[in-house]
């Protein structure tokens, strides 16, 4: 099943192909170009705020423009595929099963993805990844807002697709001799987003369909002028976007628990406790969307009933990192690439959930709400835990799927920097905040505080961006260069810890 | 599962208890007087030196388990699981 580029194949036949590991390879690859583009348009959005005033961007519209298609590829077209890709990848042979449960759906699932990245890139909108109403009913202009929209769409049923996938592959196709309670945790990660996806998606489908009726002048559901309610696409929008925090996050932390215990050289501490806070956050996930509206003039129960509901995610998250490190504990650590990438993504999702309580306190999000704190908190969990777990883990799957390794030096180089980088980004937003920067604005007083915090920022972006050139160049160098490697042990670990062993599903 | 069970619910009272008990201190009963400002960087503060020594524990835990148990450390022995070759 693996080494899917060390014997070349006609484009078309991986392309047209329905097989788990092929499909896995499109997301992968349709991922990472997306990583890439969305990348760009960050390094833009930083350097552009490295001064105040208008340095490289025309106007404040373009500005718009740039952070909403960053922020809506990165999570869409970046991070949910590339979990994508690794599900395809592992999930049937994980389970024992030779492919995923409905193949032909997994590859229209895939399909999907590329004409909705177009819709949204070729649209250009610039309404924030939120679409904020009544902003994007009555005076966002089209089609760059209804292409967003239908983008937004598509995705939305690509991800539906994916997750009745992989529940249907995770619960119906296991090997017989293997129950719930042996598939490995990474395969419950997906079965937990996958549940959530199912729960949460079809809430902002009806909102998209909402907006978009309020947009042709059909409707009047958020518009003010026609009886309507803005605040009502919040509930609708968070409600799913809340809980796909998790859908982010979740998958992140599964891949982390299959680096961490190979490269501790020991099992993972506690199977059962990181299933039960995967279920627990799947959960605790639908009881906190309303902490995003605190300022929206909400009663004060239904404040500390939502604040309540964000605070146990705290206990399940941190179920998580005390099992990651216990595993570590009194293990021999090899500190290959993918162990960095996860041990960092560790140090940084404790510092995320950190800033996490603080703005879940309804006090204190009155300080903090749409400042920069808010972009530096959830940038640190996006970068700094998902995207960390998700490259390493990329890292972790290199030899698998190209049969080659790749440098070594360079992914730790990429590493470094990266980690450096992050910090200087986000750290330093969290502090910008308090010093009561709004966010999403393009042009800012002259203030001595806000400019030295703006630079740093800016240039950990652009050491993140040096970095993600390293990586780059890595992969594809080694793609077609790398030395040739053992599967069975490519880290040199010794032992047989699992899956190139049973990394055996023949193309059909 | 009592074990982790136990943990959940350690992990529960600890976080949320006292954050809800903050929460409350808002206040916005009519006629009380509250000087929200005061108050919210008041408990700004505590969160976050309750944040910064929780931080520092796991962070300091990090750290040393890097430095402990890294292969290349001195006092790096197999784990039993290597001996038996599955893990």
């Amino acid at each position: 099943m693996v080494l899917e580029l060390q014997k070349p194949r006609p484009i078309w036949q991986i392309m047209f192909s329905t097989h788990h590991t092929d499909v896995g390879l499109l997301y992968l690859i349709s991922s990472l170009a997306f990583l890439f583009l969305g990348g760009t348009l960050a390094l833009a959005i930083r350097a552009e705020l490295f001064l105040p005033g208008a340095q490289i961007i025309a106007d404040a519209m373009t500005f718009n423009r740039m952070f909403t298609v960053h922020g809506t590829t990165l999570i869409f077209l970046f991070i949910i595929p590339f979990a994508s890709a690794v599900g395809n990848y592992f999930v049937p042979i994980m389970v024992r099963y030779k492919d995923m449960a409905y193949p032909k759906l997994n590859a229209i699932a895939f399909w999907m993805i590329p004409p909705a990245g177009a819709l949204i890139w070729l649209g250009f909108a610039d309404f924030t990844w939120y679409a904020t109403p009544p902003y994007s009913i009555i005076s966002a202009p089209g089609p760059a807002a209804d292409m967003w929209i239908f983008g937004l769409k598509i995705l939305g049923i690509s991800s539906v697709l994916g997750a009745i996938n992989f529940i249907v592959t995770i619960l119906k196709c296991k090997h017989p001799d293997m129950s719930i309670g042996q598939v490995p945790l990474l395969a419950w990660s997906f079965l937990s987003s996958s549940l959530i996806i199912l729960v949460a998606i079809p809430t902002f489908a009806a909102a998209l369909l909402m907006l978009l009726t309020d947009r042709l002048g059909v409707s009047g559901f958020f518009n003010p002028a026609l009886g309507g309610d803005p605040i009502a696409y919040a509930h609708l929008f968070w409600f799913t976007f809340h809980p796909e925090v998790y859908v982010l996050v979740i998958p992140a932390i599964g891949m982390m628990y299959e680096i961490i215990p190979r490269f501790s050289r020991k099992p993972i501490f506690s199977y059962g406790s990181g299933v039960f806070a995967f279920v627990l956050l799947s959960i605790v996930g639908f009881s906190s969307w309303a902490h995003h509206m605190y300022a929206t003039g909400m009663s004060f129960t239904e404040k500390t009933v939502f604040m309540v509901g964000t605070l146990a995610a705290v206990p399940a998250s941190a179920m998580h990192v005390f099992n990651f490190l216990a595993t570590m504990w009194n293990g021999r650590i090899r500190f290959s690439t993918p162990m960095m990438w996860a041990v960092g993504g560790i140090a940084l999702f404790f510092s995320a959930g950190a800033g996490g309580v603080v703005n879940s306190a309804m006090p204190l999000d009155f300080s903090t709400h749409d400042t920069y704190w808010v972009v530096g908190h959830f940038h640190l969990f996006v970068m700094g835990t998902i995207a960390f777990g998700s490259i390493g883990y990329l890292y972790y799957m290199f030899p698998y799927v190209t049969g080659r390794m790749y440098n070594e030096a360079m992914g730790k180089i990429h590493f470094i920097l990266s980690f450096v980088g992050t910090v200087l980004v986000f750290f330093t937003q969290h502090v910008l905040g308090l010093y009561g920067m709004p966010r999403r604005i393009f042009d800012y007083p002259p203030i001595p505080e806000w400019i030295a915090m703006n630079q740093i920022a800016s240039v950990g972006a652009m050491i993140i961006g040096v970095s993600m050139a390293v990586f780059l160049a890595n992969m594809i160098h080694s793609s077609a260069k790398g030395t040739p490697t053992d599967t069975d042990d490519p880290f040199g670990l010794g032992g047989k810890y699992y899956y190139p062993f049973e990394a055996r599903n023949p193309h059909h | 599962m009592k074990g982790m069970l136990g943990l959940f619910l350690l992990l529960a009272v600890v976080v949320i208890v006292p954050v809800a008990e903050y929460a409350f201190a808002a206040g916005d009963e009519p006629g009380e007087y509250v000087d929200r400002r005061v108050l919210i960087w008041n408990l700004f503060f505590r969160m976050m030196t309750v944040a910064f020594t929780v931080g520092a524990v796991v962070s300091g835990t990090i750290i040393w388990l890097i430095l402990r148990f890294r292969e290349s450390n001195p006092k790096a022995k197999p784990t039993p699981y290597e001996k038996e070759g599955v893990w």
